[in-house]
C-alpha cells in the first residue's frame, strides 16, 4: 500500500489499490478529512441531540424547578413519585389504547387496500394519490379538519340527525368516545403510509409463485394467507414498528383536538402531560423523568417489536 | 387468473377511495363557501364558488398569513440546504471510512432516528438558551438541523453504496481534492437520495407543530403551522376564513412535493440508463 493517506481503510484480504490523495501529509490529512466532511454534522447533532437526551437522564435525578432557587440531588424519587402519580399512570393508559388502535387498523386497512390497488391503470394510480395525500398534509390541519367533521353540530351529526337520530353521540365531547374518535383520526392519517408500503411490498411478490399456487388449486383466501401474506413481512415489520413509535409520541393531534380533554385527562396522551409539566408547570426535574420513562417504553417496544416480527420473515 | 367479475375491483376501489377522501372533499369545498353556506350542508358543492375567504386571509389587517408563511419558507428551506450539505457529507464519510469511531458515531445518529422530540425539548430550551437561540429563527433552524441529521444521513449513506468507489479512486489519480470529488463527481450521482431527503424533510419541517411552538415561541411570531393553531380562537366563527387559511398553508408544501416527485424520479431513471 503506497504511503502516505490512502482512501480507505481496508480489512485485511480485500486488497484494493491504495490511491494518494494529493492533499499532503499522513494523519493530518485524516484529521481534516473528519473536520471538514463529518464534524459539522456531527457536532450539532451532539449539541442538540446527544447531550440533551444525557441532560435529560441527570434532569431526571433531580428536583430542578423553574421556581426554585437551588436544584438539589434526589435520586430516584422522582420515578417513586411518578408510579403514584395518577395524572402519568392514566397518560400511559390513554397513549397504550391509541397506540394499540394505531397499529392494528392502518395495518389490516392498509393490506387489504394495498391489495385492492395493487393493479396497473390511471384509476389506481390517482387513488393511490388519493391515500397519500393526508400524509402530506400537516397533523394541525388534519387535526382542525376532524375537529370540524365530528363536532356536535358538524357534518357527520347532522347527517345522523337527518336520518332521524335525536341525540347523536359526541364525537369529542363525550369523555367515553373522545379517546376513540382521537384515534380513529390518527389511524386515517397513517392508513396512506401503510397502504404506501404494502403495495411496495406486494411489487416484490413473484407472479409465478401466486400462479404456482393456483395451478395446485389454492382460491384467492389460500393464496393470500400462504403466499403473499408471508412475503409482506418485511412491510408489515415497518409499518408496525412506524405507527408504534408515531403513536407512542403523539402530541399535535391530541393538543388541537382535545387539548387532553373532555373531563380530566380523558386523551391526555404521555407527551402532553410531560410538556404540560415541563413547559407550564416548569417543574423540569419531573418533567424529565416522565421523559426518560417515555424514552424507554418506546425504545423496550421498538426493540421487542423488531425482534419478534423480523423473526417471521422468510428468505425468498 | 380471468376474475370473475371484472368491474368489482374497480368499483369496490372506487368507493373505499371515495369514503376515505371525504374529509378532504370537506376541507376543499369549504375554502370556497361562505360561512352561513359552511354551517349548513357541509357536503354540498360550493356553487357559486366564493373567492371571500382566501381574499380575506390573505388581505387580513395583521398580516398573519404572509408574516408567518415567510417565517415557515425561511425555516424550512435553511433547514434543509443545510441539512442536505452536513448529512450527504456526513454521509459519504461515514459509508466510505471503516474505523471504529466512525461506526460509533454511525450508531449514535441510528439511536437518534427513533428519538421523539419530546423527550428531548427540555434540555434543548436549555442548551438553545445558553447560546442565545432560543426564540429566535436561527434556534429553530439549529435545532432542525440537529435533530434531523440522522435521517439524512441514514438515506444518504444507504445510497452510496450504490455508487462506486473507483469512481473516486480514478478523480483522486487524476488530482482532485476530496472536496472536488465529493461535489463534482459523487454529489450529483446522488440526485435521487437528495431528492428524496429534501422532499421528507421538507414536508416534515413545514408541517412541524411542536417544536415551533415550544422553540420559536409565539413571542417572534409564528410559523404557518403555529400561526393556525394561534389563530383558531380568532377564526372560531369563520369556518370558510380557517378552511382557507389552511388550503393556503398546505399549498405550497403540497407544489413542493409534486415538484420534487417529478424530479426524484427522473433521477432515477436518470441514472439508470447511464452504463
Amino acid at each position: 500500500m503506497a504511503a502516505g493517506t490512502t482512501i480507505h481503510h481496508h480489512k485485511p484480504g480485500h486488497a484494493q489499490a491504495g490511491v494518494r490523495w494529493r492533499r499532503p501529509g499522513g494523519k493530518g490529512a485524516g484529521l481534516w478529512h473528519f473536520l471538514s466532511f463529518a464534524a459539522p454534522g456531527t457536532l450539532i447533532y451532539f449539541c442538540l441531540v446527544v447531550l440533551p437526551i444525557t441532560l435529560s437522564f441527570g434532569y431526571s435525578l433531580t428536583d430542578q424547578a423553574l421556581l426554585r432557587p437551588k436544584t438539589h440531588f434526589v435520586g430516584l424519587r422522582n420515578y417513586q413519585l411518578l408510579l403514584q402519580d395518577e395524572t402519568f399512570l392514566q397518560s400511559l393508559r390513554v397513549t397504550t389504547i391509541l397506540t394499540l388502535i394505531v397499529v392494528i387498523v392502518p395495518n389490516v386497512l392498509g393490506v387489504a387496500i394495498a391489495v385492492l390497488l395493487d393493479r396497473r391503470g390511471w384509476l389506481y394510480n390517482a387513488l393511490r394519490s388519493v391515500f397519500f395525500t393526508p400524509m402530506v398534509i400537516s397533523s394541525v390541519v388534519i387535526s382542525v379538519i376532524w375537529t370540524r367533521i365530528l363536532a356536535d353540530d358538524g357534518p357527520i351529526n347532522q347527517g345522523l340527525r337527518a336520518l332521524g337520530v335525536s341525540e347523536p353521540p359526541g364525537w369529542l365531547s363525550d369523555p367515553d368516545i373522545a379517546l376513540y374518535s382521537l384515534s380513529s383520526i390518527v389511524c386515517w392519517q397513517m392508513l396512506g403510509f401503510c397502504v404506501v408500503v404494502y403495495l411496495a411490498g406486494l411489487q416484490g411478490v413473484p407472479q409465478e409463485l401466486a400462479e404456482a399456487a393456483a395451478i395446485d388449486g389454492a382460491g384467492p383466501a389460500r393464496r393470500f394467507w400462504s403466499v403473499t401474506w408471508p412475503l409482506l413481512a418485511p412491510a408489515l415489520t415497518i409499518n408496525t414498528v412506524v405507527l408504534l413509535i408515531s403513536a407512542f409520541k403523539i402530541f399535535d393531534h391530541v393538543k388541537v383536538i382535545t387539548n387532553g380533554g373532555p373531563g380530566t385527562g380523558t386523551t391526555a396522551s404521555v407527551a402532553l402531560v410531560i410538556l404540560q409539566e415541563g413547559f407550564v408547570e416548569n417543574r423540569t426535574g419531573y418533567a424529565s423523568a416522565e421523559a426518560v420513562v417515555m424514552l424507554i417504553v418506546i425504545a423496550l417496544l421498538s426493540v421487542i417489536t423488531l425482534r419478534v416480527l423480523q423473526r417471521r420473515e422468510v428468505q425468498l | 387468473m380471468r376474475p370473475t367479475v371484472p368491474w368489482l375491483r374497480p368499483l369496490v376501489a372506487l368507493v373505499v377511495g371515495g369514503v376515505f377522501f371525504i374529509p378532504l372533499y370537506i376541507a376543499l369545498i369549504n375554502v370556497f363557501k361562505e360561512s352561513r353556506q359552511v354551517a349548513s350542508g357541509a357536503m354540498s358543492l360550493p356553487i357559486p364558488p366564493t373567492f371571500d375567504n382566501l381574499i380575506r386571509v390573505l388581505t387580513s389587517p395583521d398580516s398573519l398569513f404572509w408574516s408567518s408563511l415567510r417565517t415557515s419558507v425561511l425555516v424550512t428551506s435553511l433547514s434543509i440546504i443545510i441539512l442536505t450539505v452536513l448529512s450527504a457529507m456526513l454521509g459519504h464519510y461515514l459509508a466510505r471510512q471503516n474505523t471504529w469511531w466512525s461506526r460509533v458515531i454511525m450508531v449514535l445518529l441510528l439511536c437518534g432516528l427513533m428519538i421523539p422530540p419530546q423527550v428531548i425539548l427540555i434540555p434543548i430550551t436549555q442548551v438553545l438558551k445558553a447560546l442565545g437561540l432560543m426564540s429566535t429563527l436561527q434556534g429553530l433552524v439549529l435545532f432542525n438541523v440537529g435533530y434531523y441529521v440522522p435521517f439524512g444521513v441514514f438515506v444518504f449513506s444507504g445510497f452510496m453504496k450504490g455508487v462506486p468507489r473507483e469512481l473516486e479512486e480514478a478523480a483522486a489519480i487524476d488530482g482532485a481534492t476530496r472536496w472536488q470529488t465529493f461535489w463534482k463527481i459523487v454529489f450529483p450521482l446522488l440526485r435521487p437520495a437528495t431528492a428524496s431527503v429534501l422532499i421528507f424533510l421538507g414536508v416534515w419541517i413545514w408541517n412541524d407543530f411542536l417544536n415551533p411552538l415550544i422553540i420559536y415561541g409565539p413571542r417572534e411570531g409564528t410559523t404557518i403551522m403555529t400561526g393556525i393553531y394561534k389563530s383558531l380562537g380568532q377564526y372560531a366563527a369563520d369556518f370558510g376564513g380557517m378552511f382557507a387559511l389552511m388550503f393556503l398553508a398546505t399549498l405550497p408544501i403540497l407544489v413542493f412535493y409534486l415538484l420534487l416527485q417529478k424530479q426524484f424520479v427522473k433521477g432515477l431513471t436518470g441514472g439508470a440508463t447511464k452504463g
